[in-house]
């Protein structure tokens, strides 16, 4: 009975996922201990709930149904980004919710498991193969249809996430070395731009190289590098259409202590809280930066504070430890799946997490640029907590279902 | 296993996993350099944010008479605050019509609190009154950053003043902030003369801190670490002093309306019981806000009343400096105590008449000092020359600083044969700049404080105490008292040379025909030395030294009154008054007498025979 469970039952994904979800709840608790928000502690409590039942769903759903569901789900969930920016709540400047009742659910959350599972069952077709270039239109259509939307709302922070979770599903799904270089290379030349014209021109010249080794013809090449160059040139004209607030993140990102009080703020306060921590951290609800509310709204995107503060560099390594090991344990589902589906699912699912984790505590640690999403299990928020436990329960069913064909 | 032979390829996984692999040291290592290397600077940072620290001033020390009785008191002061962290601006005239103020004052003095802490409150007004305060209390939410705190200011519980002996404290100036700022912040109060200048790092105590958590928003949350990091202030120590309050009082309503001082020592220890300089001022008018025009008055007024008479005037002491001549005179064995002079009274010397009050006629030392026979001592002093003299007044401790525990102090002036040199011009003075020297006229300066000390060392038979006003520190808490050793020395003058002098003096006090008849106290045996000092400025500086009991002194007094006139009529009569009174207090006068209705015995005159 028990060699059976072993064999079908992803001990290892739920219990690292309940690990997560229960550092989150210690953090967010701290986080609002103080700051006369014991309702977000129970509303989360609420959600973790709801986000087991929503893991267990996924993990048990019929493996099939789920394939021939996946398309419906994701038209769904277009429809669903759709309607918000028609009817949604307007919170912080985005449309991004439906509010019902208390609660409010933000669409795209969901839309990052219904892409994962489109995108899946797409390059899991036998007719599909990624190496056609129709194919691969497709599959980046399947992820720029949501982005759309997302960017739409705004909000920027999302649609990065899609944008990071597609690569290693198409590295996965086989897609040539060149198609790589043909994605990184405006990234590249993009972030360069920022930094003023030596490194602009340096990021060409690494994005020239990059496509150069990598190309198959040259039309292609030359095109590509064209557009790479083209990419570069523009980000000044897009970064002026941006709105102010995010203008000012990219500014207090390249230098932070240039607005100490306003923008580059949350960053120098996340810094101090983690560095402050040091090796033991101060004390669980002792956290002087985390208590005293040094950080505005520290459950959401700044969570990662909390066990950095008040439990040191030992609380801070422990979630960087859980989330290698639920990352490479989606890998190895990936690996050891005998379907493309699943395979493909579960890189999708990891994408998606290690976007936001890297994002996320990158930020915390004052490496990237605030950009507003959140830590995956440990943030506050229902929807992304459900819709990451489901992404879970997606794991143990691609794990449990791994010798179907 | 699938038909693309790239897809899910072992290489594609191990080139993932290499890449998050990497993505996550980085982000580790980013968290090591953050916790481990960057740990203290950030934690400190952190600390700053979350922790303010207030200052909790400590209790200045107080000071007690001989009797244990407070003299020197601490009362509560309210100060307004202002921390320039939390201070709108905007808020400025408000505060400034609030505490009638100049707006640029109360900004210069955020300024320069901002310099030291932007989150620790800084003085603005101290010693505010309670209709100010009630005001400010109204609207006190209105105005961020503003508090106000109860500190203590001085308090005097007795009648004295004792001015010049006390000193008084001050809000501290910038020259003495840049000398110690690690001690002082702008604001503080601290001791600016006497003894609370000089003792001012016993009394002053230690401050203390008390940590607050603030939130964001830099409110205060409450206790920091449950006030277990809290630095307790320590209250400065006590100072018990020789001081007589009510001989201190008596001196001083004797002296009244003079410009003099009166110095009383107790000839077996040095210890002051009274120090008077007159004219002085209430010291209290320091102990809240200094008012500017009180000051500016007080430094301009011509009178002096800053200015410590008792130990930085250097008047000749005319006739009380005789014993000093006597002494070198007897014990060198230029003379001995039958040698004997015709007084005519007048010294003719060279072209030079000097003038004696009276014709003594035959006279001996113990009869010169008795009756004060100038003549006597025009031809002692040519006798002893100026190398004598200076030596013998240096051995009574004249020319140099008694070392008293109040900061400011003359040397007075002793001439020598250098000094003369030096002024005159090797071999262009002679011998007649002696002559006036012989009764303590002329190039010679003393301070009252000098002459107490004399008066002590002819009382106790030879020895020059250091005079000081503190017997012992006292610690607040635990009580200890810490007895303050103070170096003595022998006058070098002896034994029998003393009984000579101070018989001399007795019959001054108590024999027909001495001087100082006015300092007599019925049922005591006393002895003293009158003195009326010529100087350039208008009338005599009536001078008196003189101590009791005679057999056993307890007290040793200097009086000196500028201008008086004759030291028998004017200054005898208040030591007289201000010996009994302290032998009183002591239970040393025979009881039949020692009741106040036997005060005005003072006022009964016997023979005068001044100079």
């Amino acid at each position: 009975m028990f060699d059976y469970f072993r064999e079908y039952f992803d001990f290892k994904g739920l219990f690292v996922c309940l690990a997560l979800v229960a550092m989150g709840l210690v953090s967010i608790y701290s986080a609002t201990y103080d700051a006369g928000a014991g309702a977000i502690f129970e509303k989360q409590t609420v959600w973790v709930i709801a986000g087991v039942v929503a893991m267990l769903v996924a993990a048990f759903f019929p493996f099939k149904l789920l394939q021939r569901l996946a398309v419906p789900i994701y038209a769904l969930t277009l429809g669903a980004l759709f309607s918000v920016l028609m009817i949604g709540a307007r919170i912080s400047g985005s449309k991004s919710w439906f509010g019902v009742g208390d609660f409010g659910i933000q669409p795209s959350e969901f839309a990052k498991v219904a892409t994962v599972l489109a995108l899946a069952a797409f390059l899991s077709k036998t007719t599909i193969s990624i190496s056609n270039t129709k194919h691969l239109l497709g599959t980046m259509l399947i992820v720029v249809l949501p982005m759309m939307f997302i960017l739409a709302q705004p909000d920027l922070g999302t649609a990065i996430i899609f944008f990071a979770m597609v690569v290693p599903v198409l590295y996965w799904a086989g897609a040539s070395n060149f198609v790589l270089a043909a994605i990184f290379a405006p990234v590249i030349v993009a972030a360069g731009a920022l930094f003023g014209t030596t490194i602009f021109l340096i990021s060409i010249v690494i994005a020239g190289l990059i496509i150069f080794f990598a190309h198959e013809n040259r039309f292609a090449a030359g095109a590509v590098f064209g557009l790479t160059l083209a990419v570069g040139l523009s980000v000044q004209t897009v970064y002026d259409n941006l709105p102010s607030y995010q203008q000012k993140r990219i500014a207090t990102f390249l230098n932070p202590e240039s607005d100490p009080l306003g923008a580059g703020y949350n960053v120098i306060q996340s810094k101090v809280a983690i560095g402050s921590g040091g090796l033991t951290g101060k004390g669980y609800l002792q956290g002087t930066q985390t208590q005293l509310n040094f950080i505005p709204e520290q459950w959401t995107d700044f969570i990662y504070c909390v066990p950095g503060e008040e439990f040191g560099f030992i609380g801070g390594s422990v979630v960087l430890i859980a989330f290698a090991v639920l990352l490479f344990h989606g890998i190895k589902i990936a690996s050891i799946s005998n379907n493309k589906f699943g395979s493909v699912g579960a890189i999708g699912v990891i994408g998606v997490f290690a976007a936001h984790i890297f994002v996320n505590i990158g930020m915390s640690l004052g490496l990237l640029p605030v950009i507003g999403i959140p830590l995956p299990f440990l943030s506050y928020g229902g929807s992304a907590l459900i819709a990451n436990m489901a992404m879970v329960g997606l794991l143990m069913n691609f794990y449990a279902n791994r010798k179907e064909h | 296993m699938f038909d693309s032979p790239t897809f899910g390829s072992l290489t594609r996984a191990t080139i993932l996993r290499s890449v998050l692999g990497l993505l996550f040291l980085l982000l580790l290592g980013r968290l090591y350099q953050l916790q481990m290397l960057y740990h203290t600077e950030l934690g400190k940072k952190s600390e700053e944010n979350s922790v303010r620290a207030v200052i909790q001033e400590p209790i200045r020390g107080y000071m007690y008479d001989r009797y244990g009785t407070l003299v020197v008191d601490v009362g509560p002061s309210y100060t307004v605050t202002v921390t320039p962290a939390a201070f709108d601006a905007a808020n400025l005239e408000k505060l400034a019509a609030l505490l009638q103020m100049d707006k640029k004052e109360i900004a210069d003095k955020i300024t320069k609190g901002r310099a030291y802490s932007r989150f620790s409150p800084t003085r603005i007004k101290r010693d505010v009154d309670f209709k100010t305060l009630s005001a400010l209390e109204e609207i006190l939410y209105s105005l961020p950053g503003v508090d106000y705190q109860v500190e203590s200011k001085r308090t005097y519980t007795t009648s004295m003043q004792a001015t010049h002996l006390l000193g008084y404290v001050k809000e501290i100036t910038d020259a003495q902030l840049s000398r110690s700022a690690e001690v002082y912040r702008p604001g503080d109060v601290v001791g600016s003369s006497g003894l609370e200048s000089s003792y001012e790092t016993r009394l002053r105590g230690e401050k203390g801190f008390e940590f607050f958590s603030v939130n964001a928003q830099g409110q205060f949350l409450g206790s920091y670490d449950g006030g277990n990091s809290n630095i307790r202030s320590k209250e400065g120590y006590d100072l018990l002093l020789h001081l007589d309050a009510s001989v201190q009082t008596l001196a001083e309503s004797l002296m009244a309306n003079t410009r003099g001082a009166l110095v009383a020592l107790d000839p077996n220890n040095g210890g002051i019981i009274a120090m008077v300089s007159k004219p002085d001022f209430d010291p209290s008018v320091f102990s809240g806000v200094t008012p500017l025009q009180l000051w500016q008055q007080l430094n301009s007024d011509t009178t002096k009343p800053l200015f410590n008479r008792a130990t930085m005037t250097r008047y000749p002491p005319g006739s009380t400096f005789k014993m000093v001549i006597a002494a070198a005179a007897l014990q060198d064995g230029i003379i001995d105590e039958h040698y004997r002079i015709t007084c005519t009274g007048a010294f003719r010397f060279g072209d030079r008449v000097f003038k004696d009050l009276h014709v003594h006629g035959s006279t001996n030392v113990v009869e010169s000092i008795q009756r004060s026979c100038n003549v006597f001592y025009y031809q002692l002093v040519l006798k002893i020359g100026l190398e004598r003299f200076a030596k013998y007044s240096r051995m009574f401790g004249f020319g140099s600083p008694t070392g008293v525990d109040i900061s400011e102090e003359t040397a007075g002036l002793i001439p020598d044969t250098e000094h003369y040199d030096r002024v005159y011009g090797k071999g262009k003075w002679t011998q007649g700049y002696l002559v006036s020297l012989g009764i303590g006229q002329g190039e010679i300066g003393v301070s009252p404080l000098q002459m107490a000390s004399y008066a002590a060392a002819l009382a106790n038979g030879g020895t020059l105490y250091k005079p000081h006003a503190v017997a012992a520190i006292r610690n607040k808490r635990t009580k200890a008292v810490e007895e303050l050793g103070h170096p003595l020395k022998t006058t070098g003058v002896e034994p029998a040379v003393m009984d000579v002098l101070r018989e001399g003096m007795r019959r001054v006090v108590q024999e027909p025909g001495g001087s100082g008849g006015l300092a007599r106290i019925y049922g005591i045996q006393s002895a003293g030395k009158t003195g009326t000092a010529e100087n350039p400025h208008g009338d005599d500086h009536a001078w008196y030294v003189g101590f009791a009991p005679f057999e056993n002194p307890s007290i040793a007094v200097a009086v000196m009154i500028e201008n008086a006139g004759f030291g028998g009529s004017k200054a005898a009569p208040i030591a007289g008054a201000v010996i009994r009174t302290y032998l009183r207090n002591t239970k040393q006068l025979p009881e039949r007498i020692a009741k106040p209705a036997a005060r005005d015995t003072v006022k009964q005159v016997t023979q005068v025979t001044e100079h």
